[in-house]
């Protein structure tokens, strides 16, 4: 078949020309000072940073709070979006004005709050003593229970927003009909509900855990400085130490994992789609 | 075309064209920037923007009435400073230059500055330790760092050791080693682990790194934003902020909060506040009479009382209470040299 230009695809020709000038140029020119060594091409700059040990623990602690905010958010994200997709009138206006009217305040204002918070005369920690939890007030600021709480506060209706998009496109009468044909709610919720949300679950997924992995402003304010993560060594290695090449390498990491979680998601969401 | 319109084309062509000449005329002035900075009574000194307030309450003025001259200050970074007195090396438009002293040693280095003493002679009667590489460049001030304690929670700290005591567990707060305030918590823990004198201390990292792990059971977090630190301090989440430059901790304390910085017994150190001639600057003789204009006893008074910073001229007695307080001399090129390989280990080994 012979590819017919679409002359509807020149609207988004003004974004790709943006996008190249202050996104496309400034990542390759990144990405090739990461490869640049005193006489060319090299891969040093990897090989180093890849050989020293502490360097795995600062990747492991960026993808474990990673993984633990979207395990949090999904765990929160996925109950609110179907009540979201199944409510109706004012009460699915005040639910959807509730998760999307925080994201207008600004993250170091979300995360200055959750200092208090976490306190160990914060409410967290009250509550947790109230109802025999705990026996005393413990610190729950700058560990990393209390930056992924932070971290899946901020970061929740990206989550919430993919999956409620797909369940509200998703026919209702489709769980009745299992149900009447004899499918207990165990079997419906896998082979039922969950196949019908899994393009927005991994869609939001996606979406929090990049978002996640480079966070840098949320960590550096809910557990501070002795918390290395790829983000803030790379902003570090910038500002600080002014050593472009291990900034560039931390970067390039990365972005590499993040590109590869996108890409993982695509694939599983399109695999999902043809199934259906 | 109607009459209206038609004049109002005259009307904006007479617009342009006078548009045209200014800004020809306005590019002859940037292409010929050496007439205007040769214009006398303007003289430009290079800062920090840290101390534009200053400046501009309480330098310049005195300043332009003695001398009847205009004071242009610049306020950016010490980098910023150093690449500008780079770029325009033999001609040079910034007379004087306020920088951090690590970023003094490198200005020496390129033969940037030019020696003070001679030209300004109230660098006589400065304290010692505040003239450095045979008068390359002086202290003007000496914001000293200290203990910054909530006084609801805990009684004055009479010694930098007290912070490891165990009844202070997760209430201690530390500047990270990004902030030029932390790297001096390395020397005072060197020096608590093995007693050597300070400047030798200096040199002991693997004590200071030692002495510095024993404080990790106490500490509730390490800052790269110190008013995070004050926020936390204040509302008595942290007892302490062990190593606060006087500067913005008393400031605070004026402003009503409940908190005090201490000064310990052994000595502290002071954040780094040079000021030097540019060499080959324009009006040499007119930036050697600002600088010593900001090292006499009456200006010295004024900024110590306006920033809580001691003064550098030996002739102003220090502020109640800290007339005995030691500024131990820093080696900032040793900082310099050292500084990126402490971080790396401070990560390491400072880390959660």
């Amino acid at each position: 078949m012979k590819l017919r230009f679409d002359p509807v695809l020149l609207l988004a020709l003004p974004a790709a020309i943006y996008m190249v000038i202050v996104f496309a140029i400034p990542v390759v020119v990144l990405v090739a000072r990461g490869f640049m060594g005193a006489d060319g091409f090299t891969l040093s700059n990897y090989s180093s940073f890849l050989s020293e040990p502490f360097n795995w623990v600062v990747i492991g602690n960026t993808l474990r709070v990673a993984f633990w905010t979207t395990v949090v958010c999904l765990a929160l994200g996925y109950p609110t979006a179907v009540a979201l997709a199944r409510s109706k009138g004012a009460v699915q206006v005040a639910m959807l004005i509730a998760i999307i009217l925080p994201l207008s305040v600004g993250v170091v204002v979300k995360t200055f709050a959750w200092q208090i918070v976490l306190r160990r005369d914060g409410i967290v920690a009250a509550i947790l003593v109230a109802t025999g939890v705990w026996d005393e007030p413990k610190l729950l600021l700058f560990t990393e229970h209390g930056l992924v709480m932070g971290a899946a506060n901020v970061f929740l209706p990206f989550m919430i927003l993919p999956i409620y998009s797909v369940l509200k496109l998703a026919d209702p009468n489709l769980q009745d009909a299992a149900a009447t044909l004899g499918a207990p709610p165990v079997f419906r919720f896998f082979n039922v509900a969950l196949p019908l949300a899994m393009p927005g679950i991994v869609g939001g997924v996606s979406i929090v855990f990049s978002l996640a992995t480079s966070m840098y402003v949320i960590p550096s304010l809910l557990i501070g400085d002795r918390f290395q993560t790829l983000a803030t060594l790379t902003g570090r290695a910038f500002l600080l130490m002014r050593n472009e090449a291990l900034g560039a390498t931390t970067a390039t990491i990365l972005l590499f994992l993040a590109v590869a979680i996108v890409a993982c998601s695509a694939l599983l969401s399109r695999g999902k789609g043809d199934s259906r | 075309m109607t009459e209206p319109t038609r004049l109002a084309l005259r009307h904006s062509s007479l617009n342009r064209r006078g548009f045209l000449a200014a800004s020809l005329a306005g590019a002859g002035i940037l292409a010929a920037p050496a007439i205007v900075r040769a214009q006398p009574k303007e003289m430009v000194v290079g800062g920090a923007s840290s101390q534009q307030t200053w400046t501009n309450e309480i330098m310049i003025p005195a300043f332009e009435k003695k001398y009847n001259i205009k004071v242009v200050y610049e306020g950016t970074r010490s980098l910023v400073n150093l690449e500008k007195m780079q770029k325009n090396k033999g001609s040079q438009y910034l007379s004087l230059v306020q920088m951090d002293d690590p970023v003094m040693i490198t200005a020496v280095a390129e033969g940037l500055l030019t020696p003070l003493p001679k030209v300004v002679p109230n660098a006589a009667s400065l304290k010692p330790g505040v003239t450095h590489m045979d008068g390359m460049w002086v202290n003007y001030l000496q914001p000293w760092v200290g203990i910054a304690y909530n006084t609801n929670r805990m009684a004055a700290p009479a010694s930098w050791a007290e912070a490891y005591d165990p009844k202070y567990k997760s209430r201690v707060i530390l500047p990270g080693l990004q902030n030029t305030e932390g790297v001096m918590n390395l020397f005072l823990a060197s020096f608590l682990k093995t007693g050597k004198p300070m400047a030798e201390a200096q040199k002991d990292m693997d004590a200071a790194f030692a002495k510095l792990k024993e404080m990790k059971p106490n500490l509730l977090m390490a800052y790269t934003q110190e008013g995070q630190a004050y926020n936390l301090l204040e509302q008595g989440e942290a007892f302490m902020v062990y190593g606060s430059i006087s500067t913005l901790a008393l400031a605070r304390k004026a402003r009503g909060a409940p908190i005090e910085l201490a000064a310990p017994k052994e000595g502290t150190f002071s954040m780094p506040s040079g000021v030097a001639l540019v060499k080959d600057g324009p009006m040499p003789e007119m930036a050697a009479a600002y600088i010593d204009l900001m090292l006499s006893p009456e200006i010295q008074a004024q900024l110590a009382a306006a920033t809580y910073a001691l003064p550098t001229n030996g002739k102003v007695p220090a502020p109640a209470g800290l007339d005995k307080l030691v500024i131990h001399p820093i080696d900032w090129a040793n900082v310099s040299a050292n500084r990126a390989s402490w971080v790396t280990r401070w990560d390491k080994e400072m880390s959660l």
